[in-house]
C-alpha cells in the first residue's frame, strides 16, 4: 500500500517546516508532497533549502486546484491512498495511521477526520460551527447521509476517489461539494474522531467578508452537484 | 417607419464597425470563430436598417410601438448572446489554464528529479 500525504501550501513560511517535520516523525508509512500554490513568501525557498519533496505551481490556483495537483501526483506515481494535511499545522499527523487502517480494513472510499464526533480539541468559532452544521444538514437532505464535519480538510481517499478527484475537483472551497459528489456516485464515506489544533500562523482562506459568498457558493454547489453530469 | 436620419447614422456606425472587424480578422488579431458572431450581428442589423419594412412588420408582430425601439431591442439581444458566448469561453479557458498549470508543475517536478539522478 503506497500512501501519500498531500500538503497544500500557500504562504505558509511560518508553519511549513513544523508541519513537515511532524509528518516525518509521526507518519513513517506515508510519503508526502507539498503543493506550493505559487506562494509569494519564502515557502518555496524554505522547502528547497530543506530538501523537502515539493511541486511548485506556476500560477495560483486556489486550494481546490492545489489539492487536485496532489491527487494527480498520486495517480501519476501509483499511490493507493492519499490524505490531505493542511500546511498551517491544524491537522495532527498522529491520526493518519488510524485513518488509513480504518479505510483499508472496511474498504471505505473516503475517511474524514471529524472534530465534532467527540467534540475535543479546537472546535472552530461559534459562527463557523453554525455554518458547518447547516452544510451537514443540507448534505443529509440531499444524500441521506450524515456527515458531521463536511468542511474538514483532513480527508483520506482510496484509489477510486483518487481517480475521480484527479479528473474533477472543485476550484474553491472544495470539501462539502466533493463529499456530495462522492456520495452521489454510491461510494462510501466514514468519519473518525480527530483533534485539530488552532492554526499557528497564516490566515484562513475564509475571512468574515468572504463567508457570505462562501455559504451561498457552497450551498449552491451542493445542490448543483445533485443534478450534475458525471465527467 | 424609421427616420431616414436614424437609418443613416445606424448604417454608418455599423459599416465602420464591420470594416474594423474585417480588418482585424485580416491581420489575425481577431480569431474568425469569435468574429463570426460579431459579423453576423453587424450584417443582420445592417439588413434591418436598410429594409425598414421588415422592422415595421416585426415590431407590429411583437407589439412594439416604435420600429426604432425594435432595432435597438434586437441589437441588445444580439449583444447579450455574444456576451454569454464569451462567458462560456471564459469558463472553458479557466479550466484549461488550471489543467495546464497542474501539468506544468508535475512535469517540472519530473524533470528536476531526472536531473538529480
Amino acid at each position: 500500500m503506497k500512501k501519500l500525504i498531500i500538503v497544500p501550501a500557500y504562504n505558509e513560511e511560518q508553519n511549513i517546516e513544523k508541519t513537515i517535520e511532524a509528518i516525518l516523525h509521526e507518519s513513517k508509512n506515508f510519503d508526502y508532497v507539498i503543493i506550493n500554490d505559487c506562494s509569494t513568501d519564502r515557502t518555496r525557498q524554505i522547502c528547497e533549502a530543506k530538501g523537502y519533496n515539493i511541486v511548485n505551481l506556476p500560477i495560483n490556483l486556489g486550494i481546490g486546484g492545489a489539492v487536485q495537483t496532489g491527487y494527480r501526483y498520486a495517480v501519476k506515481y501509483g499511490y493507493d491512498m492519499a490524505v490531505q494535511v493542511d500546511g498551517d499545522g491544524q491537522h495532527n499527523p498522529e491520526f493518519l495511521d488510524k485513518m488509513a487502517e480504518y479505510l483499508e480494513k472496511n474498504n471505505f472510499d473516503m475517511v474524514i477526520g471529524s472534530r465534532f464526533i467527540k467534540k475535543e480539541g479546537f472546535q472552530s468559532s461559534k459562527l463557523r460551527r453554525v455554518g458547518i452544521y447547516f452544510f451537514s444538514k443540507l448534505i443529509k437532505v440531499v444524500t441521506g447521509v450524515t456527515i458531521t464535519d463536511p468542511t474538514s480538510g483532513l480527508r483520506m481517499v482510496g484509489r477510486n476517489v483518487l481517480n475521480i478527484f484527479s479528473r474533477d475537483y472543485p476550484k474553491d472551497y472544495p470539501e462539502p461539494e466533493s463529499v456530495v459528489a462522492i456520495l452521489n456516485r454510491g461510494m462510501s464515506i466514514a468519519e473518525i474522531p480527530v483533534i485539530m489544533e488552532e492554526r499557528n500562523g497564516g490566515v484562513s482562506s475564509i475571512s468574515l467578508k468572504k463567508s457570505v459568498y462562501y455559504m451561498v457558493k457552497v450551498s449552491l454547489a451542493i445542490l448543483f452537484e445533485k443534478i450534475r453530469k458525471e465527467i | 417607419m424609421l427616420n431616414i436620419r436614424t437609418q443613416i447614422v445606424v448604417a454608418t456606425v455599423l459599416i465602420i464597425a464591420l470594416v474594423i472587424i474585417i480588418n482585424m480578422v485580416r491581420q489575425k488579431r481577431l480569431e474568425l470563430s469569435y468574429a463570426l458572431a460579431w459579423l453576423g450581428v453587424g450584417i443582420g442589423t445592417l439588413f434591418l436598417d436598410c429594409f425598414p419594412q421588415v422592422i415595421s412588420w416585426l415590431s407590429k408582430m411583437m407589439g412594439i410601438a416604435s420600429p426604432t425601439n425594435m432595432l435597438f431591442f434586437s441589437g441588445f439581444v444580439f449583444s447579450l448572446i455574444i456576451i454569454f458566448v464569451l462567458t462560456i469561453s471564459a469558463s472553458r479557458n479557466s479550466i484549461r489554464i488550471k489543467q495546464l498549470a497542474q501539468e506544468i508543475a508535475l512535469l517540472e517536478k519530473e524533470c528536476k528529479e531526472r536531473k538529480e539522478f
